[in-house]
């Protein structure tokens, strides 16, 4: 297994596609934490309320889509390019190449995680800093934070499952995409689908980000805790990276 | 050979190939049917076919990438995906464009020198060999088709292998590469390796093919070493402005053959001697006499398309050949 997750790595690290992904990680985290503290800065800190450290350290969750990017490509790039071929030959075991490939997303979505919490922290404590604000990772803070890096390691590993499930670049992107940032949003509102989209990978990880009980959703909605969220996202995640991997497993490779 | 430890079959590093009774069925087209060969170590084996014959689906379900719908194959005794170490018992290269773009070749290998517990030196040896060294950092999609020849073949020499298994290896080579090919294959099998090479440059495969099985609709029509194949095989061409005494004293000898709408005789025979005898003492005059040695080609299209040639001949406007044979009691 050693074996293969460094030969997983190598095969991400050989390509551009990986630093690429940096730039839409980083910007959207940056943009998320400059958007959050200006508000805190003018709209609490200036008027003499509480800043919203959790909103305003929690804001790398932004690079999400990335992440989800990263792992979707894991998989569809070995088909789209036929690579999949050599890959299976040397390890015929598709289920040992799964949890192979999983493991070794799951190091780069530590590291990209890692990475935008550092662009996080930098711009919030320093403007912070330099408005004169107190920088506070109390009351709940820290555990949002940790929260929302396993989210997106979680995240990736969703990526993959769904890559893996639907095999096409291009449609694993879109779909994937156009889930968390459009659908997912939608179908918090529409009624009736409302009260279980909680329970949907997008209203779980939702849910697992927020600091209590569903605080970013409306109360008539069955609340889950933010653990079960996390607990819900994984199995999520998890779901889509077994069906995927049982799907490649039936499937022929012609 | 399979090594029975109790229920569970075990490698042994024989470097043979078995494939036993091998089905595969996609929808309701039989794209292999019932086959079953054996590849032998230190010979170099041609498998031949036209497309669609069910080469690629077959090497494809030896490999475990396909499944197949029922019989099976194994490397060594055992199934692809059971190998313990497949890089270094089975060499294989199926198609010349399974590279990413924007690995070099040196990267590319390097991923699989990896995934197989290979120190990464091994790639730049491998590239090397194949004389691929002076590309070994540029970029694949920047490769040539002869060079991403020479990148698969490397590939299957990563892990110094038994068997290797090749689709089309020659696609895209130049007549100096085909040369370093022959060479290349003659080498392995010499080393006690075995080869099993798909292509369909028969003359290729005949030069440097200790066997051959030739496939036809997803079956088996013929198996064997080149000799064999080709035993009785040649043809004496007789060519002369009289030849029906010699088409006579040809038959009392026992030899069979055909008379063509010019006259000339196609005979069965693997040597000049009787027949030049044989027009000498009928007095007959002779233009032409000469042997027409085994062409695997032409063996290949017999086998393959011997439906679509009978169906020709048939056609309206062809002159039928007339077949002599051996008179009957005649002692050969």
């Amino acid at each position: 297994m050693t074996d293969l997750i460094r030969s997983e790595v190598l095969k991400v690290r050989s390509t551009q596609v990986w630093l690429w992904m940096i730039l839409p990680a980083v910007a959207f985290t940056a943009l998320g934490t400059v958007g959050t503290v200006y508000d805190s800065i003018h709209n609490d800190y200036r008027h003499g309320d509480q800043i919203n450290y959790y909103s305003v350290f929690t804001q790398f969750g932004g690079a999400a889509v990335a992440l989800l990017v990263i792992g979707v490509l894991g998989l569809t790039t070995e088909f789209r390019h036929k690579t999949i071929t050599p890959t299976l030959l040397a390890t015929p075991d598709r289920w040992k190449l799964i949890i192979g490939k999983s493991i070794s997303y799951l190091v780069f979505a530590v590291f990209y995680s890692i990475l935008c919490i550092i662009v996080n922290f930098a711009i919030a404590i320093s403007w912070l800093n330099a408005e004169g604000a107190p920088v506070s990772f109390g009351h709940g803070v820290t555990g949002g934070v940790i929260k929302t890096f396993l989210s997106l390691v979680i995240t990736a590993l969703f990526g993959l499952g769904l890559g893996a499930l639907i095999r096409n670049q291009a449609a694993g992107m879109v779909i994937g995409i156009i889930y968390f940032t459009v659908l997912d949003g939608l179908l918090g509102n529409v009624p009736k689908v409302r009260l279980v989209w909680p329970y949907t990978p997008g209203g779980a990880a939702s849910a697992f980000t927020s600091k209590g009980h569903n605080d970013n959703i409306p109360t008539d909605i069955h609340q889950i805790a933010p653990l079960a969220g996390g607990l819900i996202f994984l199995a999520w995640a998890v779901l889509l990276v077994v069906l995927g991997g049982n799907v490649s497993l039936r499937r022929d490779i012609s | 050979m399979t090594v029975a430890t109790g229920q569970r079959a075990v490698e042994a590093p024989t470097g043979r190939i078995v494939v036993d009774h091998l089905t595969k069925v996609f929808g309701s087209q039989r794209a292999v049917d019932d086959l079953t060969f054996t590849v032998e170590p230190g010979s170099v084996t041609g498998f031949l076919g036209p497309n669609g014959a069910g080469k690629t689906t077959t090497l494809r379900m030896l490999l475990g990438l396909v499944s197949p719908t029922a019989g099976s194959a194994t490397i060594n005794g055992v199934a692809y995906h059971s190998l313990s170490r497949p890089l270094q018992t089975v060499g294989a290269a199926l198609e010349a464009a399974s590279f990413h773009p924007a690995h070099t070749g040196l990267q590319h290998l390097r991923i699989y020198c990896a995934a197989a517990g290979l120190p990464a030196r091994r790639a730049d040896e491998v590239l090397d060999l194949v004389g691929l060294s002076n590309a070994a950092k540029k970029k694949t999609k920047g490769y040539s088709m002869g060079m991403r020849q020479r990148l698969g073949l490397a590939g299957t020499l990563l892990g110094d292998p038994r068997v290797l298994i090749l689709d089309e290896p020659a696609n895209g080579l130049d007549p100096e590469g085909i040369r370093w090919l022959r060479g290349f294959f003659r080498h392995l099998a010499g080393e006690g390796r075995t080869v099993l090479v798909s292509s369909h440059q028969l003359a290729e495969v005949q030069a440097v093919a200790d066997r051959a099985i030739i496939l036809n609709l997803g079956r088996l029509v013929r198996a064997g070493t080149i000799e064999e194949l080709s035993a009785g095989t040649s043809t004496a061409v007789v060519r002369g402005p009289n030849l029906g005494p010699l088409q006579q004293a040809l038959a009392a000898a026992g030899l069979s053959g055909t008379t063509e709408p010019d006259g000339t005789l196609r005979v069965r025979a693997d040597e000049l001697t009787q027949i030049g005898h044989l027009a000498f003492v009928n007095n007959v005059e002779l233009h032409e006499l000469s042997l027409e040695e085994f062409d695997l080609e032409r063996l290949f299209f017999s086998l393959t398309e011997g439906a679509h040639q009978a169906h020709a001949l048939n056609q309206p406007g062809q002159p039928p050949q007339i077949t002599f044979q051996p008179n009957q009691g005649d002692a050969r």
